[in-house]
């Protein structure tokens, strides 16, 4: 009796080990499943991520807390030759919020070297605009001398481009060129202190004149530690109709037939030396504008003037962090030295010849965050009309205490 | 302008050096360099390089794209950059 019972007790506790098996198994066969959904190649990927900078700015005259940049950016990719990028510019600094579209675009492999690209996007006038402007890319809390506001050159602008890279031997060439909206030329009625310097925020377009450019980058070492760029912008950036239509004084001056001619020179090279226990990183770009010359009015005194429109602007920069380095904390430091200068043309009421000095103390706390404690010594000749604030030229000295982050 | 002909006198000749300074070296070429070779050389010419481990294999396929698509890298390097970066994270 008792075998009996412990032997339907055995069967009966089989049958549950065996039930109790299947239902693992299942379970395990239905997280494989899962896995193999999560794993399974997805044609279309979104990435939300962007980058931040805020900090305080101490100058001669006062102390303010900026956030220089806070810039979501999207990207979404679909399949092996779709991308699109978007990016917002959101700056709050001496009390005013601006919000701005960077760029927003969408881009198309075409072939192994050709890639479409149509939209607002960077314009790879050298490379601090495309390459170098992000905060937690820029080694410094401020921008070079020339680009942002009132600047030589486009930073962004709608269009459509063609771009790519191939080998050549065991250097390399890569090339972009595009057509955008391009800039409109300021005929100083609405602030005759800037006739004759060129808009590139120009969202209405004003002609049927495309701006043309190109970018050709050459890097002759085979590790490509070095990079050579040579740029070139065409654009026509007047109306046909003279902005001064109805007014009989000076219904014959008209800027239909200005052309600007701007040229730029890059360069960058990027390597560890390690007899230097780091790595010396040197950058710089040489921006040339050439407007062709044209009749401006100064409403201040009713006359007339013309002057050589020719603008430049280039800033040379080096940094050197210990990156191999033993020590935790020193290799995470980084110096660095930029100069930059930035000359108007000279008979315009813009005219200025502004250089700027800029030595800075890294301390990198992850690849894209970055602690920036600058000191910068401005200087301005000013002999045109046109303020500037200290933050892009002006005379005088700043610190600068700077959080950067990508995200 | 004379700031432009410093300028360039200035680049041409350090690349010069450079070149001169590098020839002495063997250089490969594209094809016969691996993937975390062409990482090392590529990934941290603009901004410091994240480890593999930072992205999972999709998010690196977003930001090869972008990079390829903003640096102009030749597809052959991002191909295998890519590959690296998702057998290494
Ligand atoms: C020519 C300069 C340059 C090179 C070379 C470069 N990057 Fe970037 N990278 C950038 C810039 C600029 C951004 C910021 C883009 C933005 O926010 O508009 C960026 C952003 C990133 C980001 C943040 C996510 C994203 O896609 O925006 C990652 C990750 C990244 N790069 C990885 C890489 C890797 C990996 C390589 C090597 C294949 C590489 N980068 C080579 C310039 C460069």
């Amino acid at each position: 009796m008792k075998t009996k019972l412990i032997l339907i007790a055995f069967f009966i506790s089989g049958i549950n080990l065996l039930q109790a098996q299947d239902s693992t198994q299942a379970q395990i066969q239905s997280i494989k499943d899962e896995i193999a959904i999560i794993k399974k190649p997805v044609q279309t990927h979104f990435m939300l991520r962007g980058f931040t900078q805020f900090g305080f700015d101490a100058s001669d005259e006062n102390i303010n807390f900026n956030m220089t940049s806070f810039n979501p950016v999207l990207l979404w990719r679909h399949g092996d030759r779709f991308l699109i990028e978007a990016e917002l510019e959101m700056e709050y600094m001496s009390n005013q919020f601006e919000i701005n579209l960077g760029y927003a675009n969408a881009s198309y492999i075409v072939t192994k070297g050709l890639v479409v690209r149509a939209g607002k996007f960077l314009i790879p006038f050298g490379t601090f605009g495309e390459r170098f402007h992000p905060s937690w890319v820029n080694k410094f809390a401020s921008q070079p001398l020339g680009f942002g506001h009132d600047g030589i050159a486009p930073s962004g602008d709608l269009g459509i481009e063609v771009r790519g890279g191939f080998q050549l031997g065991s250097s390399k060439l890569n090339y972009s060129l595009y057509a955008v909206n391009g800039p409109r030329i300021k005929d100083g009625t609405e602030e005759p202190e800037e006739a004759g310097m060129l808009m590139f925020k120009n969202e209405t377009e004003n002609n049927n004149n495309k701006a043309i450019g190109t970018r050709i980058g050459i890097l002759p070492l085979s590790n490509s530690s070095l990079e050579i760029g040579l740029s070139a912008y065409y654009a026509a950036p007047g109306s046909s109709h003279s902005p001064f239509e109805g007014d009989p004084l000076n219904e014959d001056l008209n800027y239909e037939n200005v052309t600007a001619m701007l040229t730029a020179v890059d360069l960058s090279y990027v390597k560890i030396i390690s007899p230097l226990m780091g790595i010396i990183d040197i950058k710089g770009q040489y921006s040339l504008s050439n407007i062709s010359n044209a009749v401006y009015y100064n409403p201040e005194d009713t006359s007339r003037y013309t002057f050589t429109n020719e603008s430049s602007a280039y800033y040379v920069q080096m940094a050197y962090r210990p990156a191999l380095a033993e020590n935790q904390i020193l290799k995470n430091f980084e110096i660095a030295g930029r100069y930059s200068a930035y000359t108007t043309p000279v008979g315009s009421l813009w005219a200025d010849n502004k250089s700027q000095i800029t030595v800075g103390l890294n301390y990198w706390l992850s690849w894209r965050t970055v602690i920036k404690a600058n000191y910068q010594i401005n200087e301005s000749s000013m002999s045109g009309g046109h303020g500037m604030s200290t933050m892009t030229g002006g005379n005088g000295s700043m610190f600068q205490l700077h959080i950067a982050a990508g995200f | 302008m004379k700031t432009l002909k410093y300028f360039i006198q200035t680049a041409f000749l350090l690349s010069l050096i450079l070149m001169i300074f590098d020839s002495c070296k063997t250089s490969l070429a594209i094809k016969e360099k691996t993937g975390s070779v062409l990482w090392s050389e590529n990934c941290s010419r603009c901004h410091y390089s994240p480890d593999p481990e930072e992205y999972n294999d999709a998010q690196w396929d977003v930001i090869a794209m972008h990079m390829r698509v903003r640096t102009n890298l030749t597809q052959e390097e991002s191909e295998k950059i890519t590959r690296f970066l998702q057998d290494a994270n």
